[in-house]
């Protein structure tokens, strides 16, 4: 306190040198979120889900502008219209990959039948780095106390790794597993920087892999069973999230959670029960118009059938629609927004004095990584 | 100087936080609220923010948080205090100019629903012309390298090898030459053989391969049936079918999933979508196919109803089935009709004799599937 300038005017805050763990509050409005989406979601419709690019940024900049850490909130500066230059940018350059994609397969078809197969892989390696690229975009677009989160690495160097790791996966039917999360998220988290301060991940495979290998071995037994799945699935994650965030380092800064292992059991049961709901409702409207178009007298058989199924058919249409838009609406409110509230609420800070004088630096990264994750339909935190 | 410029607004215990976009310092603030907003804090240069330079940026319900176009994109002004924010609102006349608005979301449905329109007319009109123009200036070598590539796929699936008895054979290229010489197609730009398989069935590949499965020979009556079908998969060569499916796939199912991108269930629109345009080119093509073979069959002096016969033996009676709209061929009772009309008596020679015909039925030896 012997710096005169930075004391405040007006009542004195108190600096205690130890500071206890700050917490981190969510402040957002559950039945605004709901708005936010229920009209997202049918503005997706009639723009043929173009929308899309605008409704994850609005749904970002609701979650992250309503989580305050240390008493300040976050921001997302990313706009919808970054989303969408960027999702055509990568679909000119998708386009003649997957033309060559096509003429490799033909040359790899005629030496050997279905020799094409292992081509698919290649797309697996670009997602990969699609999913790097991608957490960049959103980074650099997060603010918090106006310096932002930026990142360095190369895409395709964590492709390399994913892929190999996804290798090693494979070959233990998934035991290598929790190496591989640790592993790739250390490449990410050292990558990974908020202004000066350089992130690292602390956590290992190993303490993972003791939070969870009995999940592994019980994993055949949940297909037999199907009520067993979601119960093994919400664990599976919980113990991942938690794993996750007590591993989180930037600068000086630590993050540690207290996520029970069941916090997600009625959230999966909230959308598994949603989607029975919709599912019967969705079966008796479509009674409903097969007992319609009969009622009227129009039978799909007989000569000329072709023409005739178009009523029914077009039926059928709205009600998938209606049912995908419904069934969109759920997903994000349950498994993004409650999902993320139900995490907040466990997560302590340590140590955060020392981002409280952080130089800003880093720049904006382009949203071209977001647009090949959409255009190959990879997501990735 | 305005009379408000001296007007020190009431600083309340809430306190308002200064972010200058270059640190993460917490700067606790007092404002000035005069021409322009100043920023004070003891002992630093006070910030002046121009009233039409501030804009509104994302915040927790309880905060106004503001940032301005001239200072560091990063620098917010955080103010907690509802009466000073109230006035600040006030002032500042452009705070909310940059916000996506009623009008921006018009401007977006708008432009999706011209970008879906056009999408929508180059599937209906724009791709099938391109296949049709395209689909013969396809290079030669290129057709046969894709027909390579498919003919070791099928290979693969119904057995390596196709039948080889001789005197089959013998009736097979017979049959095939009659029938090539009446579609008018070159000498070279043809090879054809019997597979063996359990299934009636026979297709055309591209790069001029027709290909028969030996289950269908078992299941004819006489030349005719097998003539008619062979004449139907010329009439895809001659029409280069598969090059234009392939375009026209590829073109389609691109635009599509363009279109729908990553909405929820959009894998089974985009799949429901494709397969319901994909069908429709199908059954023009085998509409048009089956216009070729009646005319080859009738250039031959013989009738194209057997093969419908034929067909329809294999298939029964598909109307009612499921939704025929999905149907990749037109329905064989259909088919069968179109076929029976055309029926005339036969004019020319038989296109086998009886002994080739066995021969033909036996080509693929005593072995059966």
């Amino acid at each position: 306190m012997n710096d005169m300038q930075w004391t405040p005017i007006g009542p004195s805050e108190p600096v205690p040198p130890p500071l206890p763990p700050s917490r981190v509050d969510f402040s957002g409005n559950r039945t605004g979120f709901r708005k936010m989406v229920t009209k997202g979601a049918m503005l997706e419709l009639v723009t043929f889900g173009f929308y899309r690019f605008w409704l994850v940024t609005d749904i970002r900049r609701h979650l992250w502008s309503n989580t305050a850490i240390d008493g300040d909130a976050a921001e997302y500066t990313g706009r919808g219209k970054e989303l969408l230059i960027g999702f055509l940018f990568a679909l000119a350059i998708l386009m003649p990959i997957y033309l060559a994609y096509f003429l490799v397969g033909i040359e790899f078809e005629r030496w050997q039948g279905f020799a094409s197969t292992p081509l698919f892989i290649s797309f697996y390696a670009f997602g990969q780095f699609a999913i790097f690229r991608a957490r960049r975009y959103r980074l650099t677009r997060t603010v918090w106390r106006g310096v932002r989160f930026w990142m360095d690495g190369s895409g395709w160097a964590y492709s390399f790794r994913a892929m190999l790791w996804g290798l090693l996966v494979f070959l233990t039917l998934g035991l290598a597993l929790p190496w591989r999360e640790a592993s790739l998220e250390r490449y990410k988290m050292r990558h990974t920087h908020f202004g000066d301060l350089q992130g690292d991940f602390e956590g290992d495979g190993w303490a993972f892999f003791k939070r969870g290998w009995w999940l592994w071995l019980l994993t055949p037994l949940a297909i037999v069973i199907f009520p067993a799945a979601p119960f093994l699935y919400a664990e599976f994650k919980a113990r991942e999230w938690r794993w996750w965030l007590d591993g989180i380092r930037i600068g000086g800064v630590s993050l540690s959670s207290s996520l029970p292992h069941n916090a997600f059991y009625g959230l999966y049961w909230k959308v598994i029960g949603w989607w029975l709901l919709l599912s019967v409702l969705f079966g008796f409207y479509l009674a409903g118009a097969a007992g319609l178009v009969a009622a009227a007298g129009v039978s799909i058989a007989g000569p000329d059938a072709i023409g005739r199924s178009i009523p029914l058919l077009s039926m059928m249409v709205i009600g998938y629609f209606a049912l995908a838009l419904a069934l969109n609406v759920v997903m994000r409110m349950y498994l993004q927004r409650d999902i993320w509230v139900k995490v907040l609420e466990t997560v302590e800070v340590h140590n955060i004095g020392a981002a409280a004088d952080v130089r800003a630096s880093g720049e904006l990264a382009s949203a071209l990584g977001e647009g090949f994750a959409d255009g190959l339909d990879v997501a990735g935190f | 100087m305005s009379d408000a410029s001296a007007e020190a607004p009431p600083q309340s215990a809430k306190p308002t936080v200064f972010f200058d976009g270059v640190s993460s310092r917490r700067r606790q603030v007092t404002l000035t609220l005069g021409d322009a907003l100043d920023i004070l804090e003891p002992g630093v240069t006070p910030v002046r923010w121009v009233y039409a330079d501030i804009r509104r940026a994302d915040s927790p319900p309880a905060i106004l948080r503001l940032t301005s176009t001239s200072a560091p994109p990063l620098a917010r002004l955080e103010i907690r205090d509802i009466a000073l924010a109230a006035e600040i609102v006030a002032r500042c006349l452009r705070l909310d100019e940059h916000q996506t608005t009623r009008r921006s979301v018009a401007k977006i449905v708008g432009w999706s629903v011209a970008a879906a329109v056009s999408i929508v007319c180059v599937v209906l009109f724009g791709v099938p012309l391109a296949a049709d123009r395209l689909a013969p200036l396809v290079p030669k070598p290129i057709e046969r390298r894709i027909g390579d590539a498919s003919e070791v796929q099928v290979k693969t699936i119904f057995g390596r090898e196709s039948c080889s008895d001789p005197a089959g054979q013998a009736a097979f290229s017979k049959l095939v030459n009659r029938l090539r010489d009446a579609a008018g197609l070159d000498d070279d730009s043809m090879t054809a053989g019997v597979l063996p398989s359990s299934v009636p069935n026979a297709f055309a590949l591209p790069g001029g391969k027709v290909f028969v499965l030996n289950a269908l020979l078992d299941k004819a009556d006489n030349p005719d049936e097998i003539a008619g079908i062979l004449a139907h998969e010329l009439g895809h060569l001659k029409h280069h079918d598969n090059m234009r499916g392939l375009i026209y796939n590829g073109g389609t199912s691109f635009l599509i999933g363009l279109l729908f991108g990553d909405v929820t269930g959009s894998s089974a629109v985009i799949f429901a979508s494709r397969s319901l345009v994909e069908a429709s080119y199908s059954r023009e093509a085998e509409t048009n196919a089956d216009t070729f073979a009646i005319d080859i069959m009738h250039k031959l002096g013989r009738s194209p109803k057997p093969a419908a016969e034929l067909m329809f033996r294999i298939t029964g009676k598909e109307g009612g089935s499921g939704f025929t709209i999905l149907a990749s061929h037109p329905l064989t009772e259909d088919r069968l009709a179109r076929m029976t009309k055309e029926d005339h008596p036969a004019s020319g020679p038989p296109l086998l004799t009886d002994k080739e015909w066995q021969a033909l039925k036996g080509i693929c030896g005593s072995a059966k599937i």
